[in-house]
């Protein structure tokens, strides 16, 4: 619902239409006056434009250089202000999760490439058996093999004597 | 629209131009600047009445504009876009004046009868000396009258009367709704007719 204030401007304007305008037209009590009034805001509505029309500006290309400086005195301030810092923490969150991982992996490979290493290179196997606690009570035989070179070494230890069978022939 | 570009400039879309400014690119905002500038200067001048500080206003608006293009999304011309930050910023320094309690209004546009004839503010430069001297009269009238209407009413009235701008456009302009337009407008020429009768019906 437009106020009678709207309902004027619009009039003087020449925006109202149709229906509006005649009902608007209707409720005027006083045409003539309004009509002059009209007359007058038409008046000053071209007086204003007359007189206030668009001033030329003085030293038109100073105004751009003095802008333009302005305007570079602010651009450090406006680029450094939303600069992101160069590690933020999205960023150091991934690196570090990415230096896990591959601290990880390093370690599976190197425990991985050591584990041979602690075992042995032989394969022992210790018997303890005795050979005859009647004549070496403290006796004990074990093997060492050697995969790789093939080789078995028999250690005895504690023998005192060897039996009569086992003697080269 | 009136404008300052030249043919080669006008090629160039005011839209590709925002692009470019929201790019970073300060030489397309130097165009925006050069085709708006007194379009600008003129609108901030008709309402503060003093061409320095209606200069400074101008340059104020424009860094404003720079700073804020990023959030310009094309919803309207760049100019009614532009438009509204030329009102607020000059809307809010007369409020501040207002408030500073200076009265200092009229004393602009007193110094507007003291105008040189040769500056470029005369609006004919061949005038006889007494026509210059009564456009000049009729000039600070006018502006004194202008004065006397609040912040908001001078600016519905001039982009009205001087730039003929539709009502959406300085609803818009000025961030409030066509019907808040046509009431100002209602207030400011009923005001304006009762202190420039006498003028508009001599001319």
């Amino acid at each position: 619902m437009k106020t009678f204030e709207e309902k004027w401007t619009a009039w003087l304007d020449g925006e109202l239409s149709g229906k509006e305008l005649v009902e608007f037209e209707a409720s005027l009590s006083d045409r003539a006056t309004a009509e002059a009034e009209k007359l007058e805001a038409q008046k000053l509505g071209a007086l204003l434009k007359h007189q206030l029309v668009s001033r030329t500006m003085g030293n038109e290309d100073f105004f751009n250089h003095q802008l333009r400086t302005r305007l570079n005195a602010d651009t450090p301030e406006r680029e450094i202000s939303p600069r992101r810092p160069a590690w933020s923490i999205g960023r150091l969150a991934w690196a570090g999760a990415v230096s896990l991982a591959l601290f990880f992996v390093s370690t599976f490979f190197v425990m991985r490439q050591k584990e041979p290493a602690d075992q042995s290179q032989y394969l022992s196997q210790i018997l303890n058996a005795r050979v005859d606690p009647a004549l070496s009570p403290n006796a004990t035989v074990s093997i060492f093999q050697a995969k790789e070179d093939k080789v078995t070494v028999l250690w005895v230890d504690g023998l005192q004597s060897l039996p009569a069978e086992y003697a080269a022939k | 629209m009136q404008t300052e570009a030249t043919p080669a400039e006008a090629d160039v879309s005011e839209l590709d131009l925002v692009k470019q400014c929201q790019a970073g690119n300060a030489d397309a905002f130097d165009q925006l600047v050069t085709r708006y500038r007194t379009r600008v200067f003129s609108m901030i001048y008709n309402m503060v009445h003093n061409e320095q500080d209606a200069w400074d206003l101008a340059q104020d608006s424009f860094v404003k504009a720079w700073k804020s293009i990023p959030r310009f999304r094309g919803r309207s011309s760049f100019y009614t876009w532009i438009y509204r930050i030329v009102t607020n910023v000059t809307i809010d320094w007369l409020r501040k004046k207002q408030v500073k309690g200076s009265g200092a209004e009229f004393d602009d546009s007193i110094a507007l009868k003291a105008v040189d004839p040769a500056s470029r503010t005369v609006p004919k430069a061949d005038a006889l000396p007494y026509e210059r001297m009564e456009q000049s009269e009729i000039r600070a009238r006018i502006d004194e009258s202008i004065a006397q209407l609040s912040p908001e009413h001078r600016a519905v009235i001039l982009m009205k009367e001087v730039e003929g701008l539709q009502y959406h456009e300085i609803a818009e302009a000025l961030g409030c709704s066509i019907g808040t337009v046509m009431s100002r407008l209602f207030y400011a020429r009923k005001k304006l007719q009762n202190l420039l009768r006498d003028v508009y019906e001599n001319v």
